[in-house]
């Protein structure tokens, strides 16, 4: 108690002075720019009465449909998410070691790949067509679920496996069953941590079109790319993608509010991991089956259904090419990302306003469907083209080179804007995790702050900085509407390959690029899986007791 | 990773992609070479055997962007001046009408080539035109539905299918230009009186693509549907015999009478208005007139050809081309795309 009581003054005094927010605050700023000149475009762009003839047509559905959509999502990912990372976390049985990784696999399964499959999987005379068929609002908010609890399952896994174990087991003495114990004491103390996942999920169910206009669940962003394809018109698109970014906003703000309500670091001021469970007989099986049914509904299923149609199709060539040019731009944004989310982690802990503001903006690119997000990058881009070919001229009399179509320069700066969420939410959930008494004792031992970040913060929070990186890596990987549009010429990736014929109904052709896609994302999974599962085994990261839960 | 590893890759990394940015080609510099700059919303193979066949013939490189219509024109758009777009394709009317209101496109009769094209299919001042077309057209089950009661698109409201028609969403651009065109013909009212009735026959809420509609009426799902043409024939040529028995079980009608006709769409391109390589982009849009082209069109994509003296080996296409098309220019679908997209919202089609 004593502990818990000196930990309070720390608290609510800002961590760490002295180490510079400005270049995290300028880099969220430059991320969010895209977004505030597509709520430019949705002020003063020109208005019509088409946002009068949709509230008084399809508005309302819309509406339902999206929340719907994000509500089912939301649920499944984040049920199956915390019960598969609990299951990793704390318990051995066959196959836990590959479903580690493997569980965060279909993250590299774009939504609409999915759908795609499932639905010619289930649809009236498919192979599986006495299943209900896979469509509607319920069949989009379950591919999503399905194919995103990744976000929660590395995020909570993270968490559970540095949780300590004294509270679950204080639980457990208290007369809570397993499971009782896991619902009361372990899930709220990774709740920041499931939270976040969450985040990501939702925003991205919300700002999906491909997999909702196939399957016939049309939400807000459907409306949004109607006000542009159908009516024509840009603004209005906008104005829809600002309701949407509404809706996302008020969420977390309503989910950061609670968080900052029950705050969850641990007084103790200790961390007492806990030891695995070996688990045997049937109970190992069902676990080791109920660890792996969303692996295989999210991605061996499609995959599977996209192998036979391969099979039976004629396929193409370029791929070697198209997987180099994913490679390096994943790789390239992840890098950038998970530097970028670790600093904007930090400014967000500073609790500066600005700070705070900017992080925020930038994190709320990622609720923007992609293509709207392309075309507030393309705003940005042409005004700073002017600007420079002004500049240029006056100093050396011939105009810019020009910033599209000369390199991957304005992909990355779409990637970094769109995805500054996914690159903010694990390094921040990370940093939620070190103690401002941590802080606080080794200042007061005479650290720097730098000392402070490089020897006490970094062991603790490298593996959420990584994950940003990953969870970057692999979405840029499945990103589409920005790389079509604003990639170099003759530039192909994998995904725009699985897209293009996936979007003209050539399934089969479709299914060799999506391999490709998911192989690629494996690799740096299992080297990242490796890399965690290594550390966790080094004694520095075992408590003093060595105990046996039991 | 150690945190120094990590800022040191990430610096590596900055480096990189100064390098890249620094050395990739400069379209700028290419003016007066022979090169063209596409955007095209277009990714079939038999562009892919265009692209390579035009380069052997001229020596004249392509680069090559392709993406969604709207996006390729909002890039035009934003590009501005600077634009090194030469040529943009779309495969539907309505964008090419909307480029071209945007004024990205100039007019050009492409040295005479233009006049091949068909009146019906090409911008009246020549700013674009269609290069191959599509029909949309009635599916139906060959068991089920006796031809001889078929008339044309207004059998799909009519109240004896309530329950037994399959649609694809009116988000799809193809829905969207066939309503376009019944506004144009018959007016708002007509146009709005006939959807509304197609959504009272609704077997099942739309989704899923053209393909799914074929695979649902062969399943028995629903009895009629409205569907591209190609689609169908990739199916029934399909390697895959599930497929092709699905197509099997499906006939499609081509709506022919003395008050309709058939609707098509285009595959088209434009000149556009800043295009840098004007020459080259003159000698390419031709070639899309070619016999050659042409021909790769109607044998790899299942297209019909703008040119009608053009001879392709592609017996199941043959075996359905002779079909009258509605004679309305097809830059009225761009026109009335908006007018068609509201009435949609309004019947309640989703």
């Amino acid at each position: 108690m004593a502990i818990n009581e000196l930990t309070l003054p720390v608290r609510h005094k800002p961590a760490l002075r002295g180490v510079p927010v400005w270049p995290a605050v300028t880099g969220a700023l430059v991320c969010g720019a895209p977004l505030i000149a597509v709520m430019g475009l949705a002020i003063f762009g020109t208005w019509t009465d088409y946002l009068i003839h949709i509230a008084q047509t399809r508005l309302m559905s819309y509406v339902l449909n999206t929340l719907v959509v994000g509500g089912l999502a939301a649920l499944t990912a984040g049920m199956g998410g915390a019960v598969a990372a609990w299951c990793i976390a704390r318990y051995r049985f066959p196959g836990c070691s590959w479903l580690e990784w493997g569980l965060a696999l279909p993250l590299a399964m774009p939504a609409y790949g999915a759908a795609y499959a499932w639905y010619d999987l289930t649809q009236a005379g498919g192979p599986l067509g006495f299943l209900p068929t896979v469509n509607g609002p319920i069949g989009a908010g379950l591919i999503f679920g399905f194919t995103l609890y990744p976000y929660v399952y590395l995020l909570a896994r993270e968490t559970f496996s540095g949780q300590s174990v004294d509270a679950y087991e204080a639980a457990r003495t208290l007369g809570c069953s397993p499971l009782g114990a896991f619902w009361r004491a372990a899930l709220p103390m990774a709740r920041p941590a499931i939270a976040a996942g969450l985040a990501l999920v939702i925003m991205e169910s919300l700002a999906d079109y491909g997999a909702v206009v196939h399957l016939g669940a049309p939400t807000l962003s459907v409306g949004l790319m109607r006000a542009w394809a159908g009516e024509g018109s840009t603004p209005d698109a906008a104005r829809i993608a600002l309701l949407l970014v509404s809706i996302t906003f008020i969420i977390f703000a309503f989910e950061r509010q609670q968080r900052a309500r029950a705050r969850m670091t641990n007084p103790a001021g200790h961390t007492r991991p806990a030891r695995p469970v070996t688990l045997g007989g049937p109970k190992a099986w069902l676990v080791s089956a109920l660890c792996a049914l969303p692996l295989v509904l999210a991605l061996i299923l499609p995959l599977g259904r996209f192998g036979w149609r391969a099979l039976n199709t004629h396929t193409h060539t370029h791929l070697i090419e198209s997987a180099f040019n994913s490679l390096m731009l994943a790789g390239l944004a992840g890098l950038i990302a998970a530097a970028f989310g670790l600093a904007a982690a930090y400014a967000l802990r500073s609790k500066k306003p600005l700070a705070v503001f900017a992080a925020r903006l930038a994190g709320l690119g990622y609720a923007v469907p992609g293509a709207v997000a392309a075309v507030g990058v393309m705003i940005i881009l042409s005004g700073v083209q002017m600007g420079l070919d002004g500049f240029w001229h006056l100093n050396t009399g011939s105009p810019f080179p020009l910033l599209l179509t000369s390199g991957v320069f304005a992909l990355l700066f779409a990637y970094l804007s769109r995805f500054a969420a996914a690159a903010i939410g694990p390094s921040e959930s990370a940093l939620s995790r070190v103690t401002p008494s941590l802080d606080g004792a080794a200042r007061t031992l005479g650290a720097s702050p730098l000392d402070v970040v490089r020897k006490i913060h970094w062991p603790l929070i490298s593996s959420g900085t990584i994950l940003s990186g990953l969870l970057v890596f692999v979405e840029v990987l499945k990103e589409l509407p920005a790389t079509m549009i604003l990639r170099p010429f003759n530039f192909q990736t994998l995904a725009i390959t699985a897209h293009n014929y996936a979007s003209d109904e050539r399934l089969g052709e479709a299914a060799l690029p999506s391999l490709c896609l998911v192989l690629l994302a494996l690799i740096p999974m299992i080297w990242i899986a490796r890399t965690m599962v290594a550390r966790h085994k080094t004694p520095s990261g075992l408590d003093n007791s060595g105990r046996v839960q039991s | 990773m150690s945190l120094p590893r990590l800022l040191t890759s990430t610096t590596l990394a900055c480096g990189l992609i100064a390098i890249l940015t620094a050395c990739a080609p400069r379209s700028d510099q290419e003016v007066g070479e022979a090169v063209v700059n596409v955007y095209s919303a277009r990714h079939y193979s038999s562009d892919a055997q265009v692209y390579a066949a035009f380069t052997e013939e001229t020596g004249i490189q392509i680069n090559l962007v392709e993406a969604n219509g709207d996006l390729l024109i909002e890039r035009v758009k934003q590009d501005g001046l600077r634009s090194p777009a030469d040529v943009v394709i779309t495969v539907d009317a309505g964008r090419l009408y909307r480029a071209e209101q945007a004024g990205l496109f100039q007019a050009s009769d492409l040295n005479g080539a233009l006049d091949q094209v068909p009146a019906t299919l090409k911008h009246p001042e020549g700013k674009w035109f269609g290069f191959a077309t599509r029909a949309r057209v009635i599916a139906y089950s060959a068991e089920r539905i006796d031809p001889s009661e078929l008339h044309g698109y207004e059998d799909l409201a009519d109240p004896k299918y309530r329950g037994r028609v399959c649609m694809r969403s009116s988000d799809n651009v193809y829905n969207q230009s066939l309503l376009a065109a019944m506004v144009e013909k018959q007016g708002e009212e007509a146009a709005e009186a006939w959807a509304n009735g197609v959504v009272h026959n609704f077997a099942r809420p739309p989704q899923g693509g053209d393909s799914d509609q074929i695979s649902a009426i062969a399943a028995g799902q629903c009895d009629l549907a409205l569907v591209n043409h190609y689609y169908y024939l990739r199916m029934a040529r399909s390697n895959d015999g599930d497929v092709k028995a699905q197509a099997d079980a499906v006939t499609l009608f081509f709506p022919t009478s003395e008050t309709e006709h058939t609707h098509v769409n285009v595959s088209g391109a434009g000149l556009a208005a800043g295009a840098p390589h004007r020459e080259a982009a003159e000698i390419f849009l031709q070639y899309l007139l070619s016999d050659k082209s042409q021909r790769a069109f109607a044998e790899l994509t299942n297209e019909f050809p703008v040119i009608e003296t053009v001879q392709y080996d592609n017996p199941s296409l043959a075996q359905i081309a002779d079909f009258e098309s509605e004679p309305i220019n097809v830059n009225a679908l761009g026109e009335n795309a908006g007018t068609a997209q509201r009435i949609f919202d309004r019947v309640g089609w989703p």
